[in-house]
């Protein structure tokens, strides 16, 4: 049992706790984690989605969707962290407004 | 080795249970199915019936209906059993 490890992340800690998931193309959810399995298939229950900017398609629009109980597919699944004590920060290598960064 | 899986509802498990009932499939891209489930594999290829296809684009929403589809599992990013058609938006 000691000997080799089963997983690298251990999801079993996130279970009925609150989850963000990015996917791949640019999809993101959060949602109570209800199950898993070693593929990294995900069962989430109340998801939300978080919809895009139709013209830029890498911001979140402040839209949310109701999706409920639905399953992440685990190849198409990027990201997961809890919520709680997970907070976004602003971008510390953007230069502000106007600005203009120089690459040599 | 899965014994131990302390999940307590597996996917697969979930998307077996859909077979037969109205299923929303949402794909990787700007693509989402909602049909009937007739089966799927281990890769989440699945066959689905009565299908309408919505393609969300720049001009607008595209509806395509279809009554018979083999649907690849490579481009499915979240599956929502049950099916409540992408309406709301």
């Amino acid at each position: 049992m000691s000997g080799r490890k089963e997983t690298v992340l251990d999801l079993a800690k996130f279970v009925d706790k609150g989850v963000q998931v990015k996917l791949t193309g640019g999809r993101q959810v959060t949602g109570t984690l209800k199950g898993y399995d070693q593929l990294l298939n995900l069962v989430l229950d109340e998801a939300i989605e978080f919809e895009r900017e139709q013209d830029d398609p890498l911001k979140l629009s402040a839209k949310t969707r109701q999706l409920g109980l639905i399953v992440c597919r685990g190849t198409a699944v990027m990201l997961v962290s809890p919520t709680e004590g997970t907070e976004e920060i602003k971008n510390p290598f953007q230069e502000a407004d106007g600005e203009q960064t120089t690459r040599s | 080795m899965s014994q131990n899986n302390p999940s307590q509802l597996l996917p697969s498990e979930l998307i077996d249970r859909c077979i037969g009932s109205k299923i929303w499939v949402i794909m990787k891209g700007d693509k989402e199915l909602v049909g009937t489930l007739c089966g799927f594999d281990v890769y989440v290829n699945m066959v689905l019936e009565d299908v309408t296809e919505y393609e969300y684009t720049a001009e607008g929403r595209r509806i395509t209906k279809l009554d018979q589809i083999l649907l690849n599992g490579n481009n499915i990013a979240i599956l929502v059993p049950g099916g409540s058609p992408p309406d709301a938006a």
